[in-house]
């Protein structure tokens, strides 16, 4: 089967020594991953990559063997949706106008929404449970109507592939359980998901992989089962054996809440 | 809980009367432009009844040799002439607006007029005669001051891709401080030439003087120009107040727009100073109350920023010409009393929005 994305000995650096080194995964059509690795470790900065917004120092990534670089960034974005973490606009769009932005890669210079942009909107927002919010102005909604709102945008895009950055942050418990089914029915949907996860308690029987970033090593690839062992986590986050207990505790108890 | 109900549904309803409102304002500002022109037409030193132009204009009366004078020569030219120089302020503030992501921007705010001024003053001074090739050489060059100010106010108020209020702010003053007094500058240096000056103490005071039907023709040009180049800036300035990242990733080439924007912007507060030179804030409140009634979306934005300005200021400019009549007041003095207390109004009122 071929691969939606490659990361092929994907290098990168911001100019100040190396961020990313050597990094070779595949995500496949219906893959939903979690991306995980301590603060600063480059998370984001993969995600940029997987979007085509930033271009790797060496290596290649490639959406269906083509690479990104030599794509445009329209085509790019009709198959690959980038959501971010934060979104600031100084004017108040209402959530239609916010999500019909997602058509922008599939307009024409001087074209406007066409009877099929629309119907890719209202899909997206009947999708992230959002229609309702329509009118309303973004600034205005709540953390986690917001992040569903924004990944409405995303799915506007008609993407075969979300990246999602940090999608549980500043959501309540409740916020984060919807979230989980969103994913879930995104996932149904036959889209693959490639998600940063600050949380690890939140990763178990929502995504079926996980990619482990860490400092030394290469990145690790597997499932939750695999990936979050004491062992793992530790080296992969920088704690001491001291804390290890602690760890795993806070854990389990996190695991034992979501269910 | 109730409360935030009802707070959701005002937000809501005020969604689909942005829509309901858009449909008919257009035809609305179409109507009072006309109107407005009609008016102001038979305003003046010598008041000309609008019926007396109504029936001159179905031929059932005729115009005497004066009248008809002071008709073509003296207020159709100044009325096109205010029209115009509204359009182009407003829709220039809005493009500049959405480029500094920044409701506070304004051609005049942020120093864009006063490199049009200082520039349009070289022009002036460098070729004295003012022809027809003359005006369009201080259009030329009003236009290229206009952009080189606007493109160093971007480079000092920019962080990070946003252009925070007070550095916009700062640097905007300091830039239009910086260029009005290099204007005073050459008047200093240069006392021969009556008629530069006189010209270019109407333009620091934002005078719509009596412009020639030649002028008129270029600056006509210069604004359909610029409006035309907007069209398909307005919904690309859309995706850019997602923020630089998000509309690179959509597909969006931010550099190419924000050129293109300073480029049109500069074309369209270039034409409106060479015809009326420092007149403020007019691209500051029209696109800002519009967008109070239609919400920020610039493509519905742009028609009817290019109307209201145009109505807006031959509304201020007759009031200017004809208030302490025969004794003009510049039409400047008139948009920054009325301006900038309406300005401070909707500072006071909207300030989480404006300045968030």
């Amino acid at each position: 089967m071929m691969p939606l994305l490659e990361f092929d000995r994907v290098g990168f650096d911001y100019g100040e020594g190396s961020l990313l080194n050597n990094i070779s995964a595949r995500i496949y059509e219906n893959d939903c991953i979690a991306l995980v690795g301590r603060n600063g470790i480059g998370k984001t900065t993969l995600l940029r990559l997987a979007a085509g917004i930033l271009a790797p120092n060496s290596g290649d990534v490639r959406l269906k063997r083509s690479a990104l670089r030599s794509l445009k960034r329209r085509e790019i974005a009709r198959s690959i949706a980038f959501v971010p973490q934060n979104v600031e606009i100084p004017f108040s769009f209402t959530v239609e106008q916010f999500v019909a932005q997602g058509r922008t890669p599939f307009l024409k210079m001087f074209g406007g929404l066409g009877s099929a942009d629309r119907e890719a909107m209202e899909r997206a927002m009947a999708l992230t449970d959002t229609s309702f919010l329509r009118s309303r102005a973004f600034n205005e909604l709540s953390g986690g109507e917001r992040q569903r709102v924004k990944i409405a945008l995303g799915l506007a895009q008609q993407p075969q592939l979300l990246l999602l950055d940090e999608p549980m942050q500043h959501l309540d418990i409740g916020r984060q359980f919807e979230m989980i089914d969103l994913i879930g029915t995104l996932h149904d949907e036959g889209i693959a998901i490639l998600a940063s996860m600050h949380d690890l308690s939140l990763i178990e029987g929502v995504f079926p992989s996980v990619w482990l970033l860490s400092q030394d090593e290469a990145m690790r690839q597997g499932s939750p089962r695999e990936m979050l062992q004491p062992k793992l986590l530790e080296s992969a986050f920088h704690c001491s054996l001291r804390h290890r207990h602690r760890l795993m505790e806070h854990i389990r108890n996190r695991m034992e809440q979501a269910i | 809980m109730a409360h935030e109900i009802a707070g959701e549904r005002t937000s809501i309803a005020r969604g689909r009367a942005q829509e309901d409102r858009q449909r008919w304002l257009l035809p609305i500002l179409v109507v009072l432009l006309a109107l407005a022109m009609l008016v102001a037409l038979g305003m003046g030193a010598v008041p000309l009844p609008v019926r007396l132009l109504m029936e001159s204009a179905v031929g059932m009366r005729q115009l005497s040799d004066d009248q008809r004078t002071i008709l073509l020569a003296i207020r159709l030219p100044r009325i096109f002439a205010a029209a115009l120089v509204g359009s182009g302020l407003s829709v220039s503030g809005l493009l500049f607006q959405g480029l500094f992501r920044n409701p506070l921007a304004d051609p005049y705010v942020i120093g864009s007029s006063g490199g049009a001024v200082l520039g349009a003053s070289l022009g002036v001074f460098l070729v004295p005669a003012v022809s027809i090739a003359g005006f369009g050489t201080t259009a030329v060059l009003a236009f290229a001051g206009a952009m080189g100010s606007i493109m160093l106010v971007y480079w000092l108020a920019s962080v990070n891709g946003r252009t925070p209020v007070v550095a916009l702010l700062l640097a905007g003053f300091a830039v239009s401080t910086m260029l009005s007094y290099s204007s005073y500058f050459l008047e200093v240096l240069d006392h021969d030439f009556g008629q530069g000056m006189h010209i270019l103490s109407s333009w620091l005071h934002g005078t719509i003087a009596q412009p020639t039907w030649p002028q008129l023709v270029i600056v006509a040009g210069m604004l359909a120009l610029g409006l035309a180049g907007s069209v398909p800036l307005a919904r690309r300035l859309n995706t850019l107040a997602l923020g630089e990242e998000y509309a690179t990733h959509l597909g969006i080439s931010v550099q190419q727009t924000r050129i293109a924007v300073i480029v049109i912007g500069s074309l369209l507060t270039a034409s409106a100073v060479a015809l009326g030179g420092l007149i403020s804030f007019t691209g500051l409140i029209i696109p800002h109350i519009l967008r109070m009634m239609l919400g920020p979306d610039h493509v519905r934005l742009l028609p009817a920023t290019a109307l209201a300005g145009a109505l807006f200021l031959l509304v201020a400019d007759t009031t200017a010409r004809t208030v302490i009549a025969p004794a003009e007041l510049p039409v400047g003095v008139l948009t920054a009393f009325i301006g900038g207390p309406f300005f401070l109004y909707l500072l006071r009122k909207a300030r989480r929005e404006v300045l968030s």
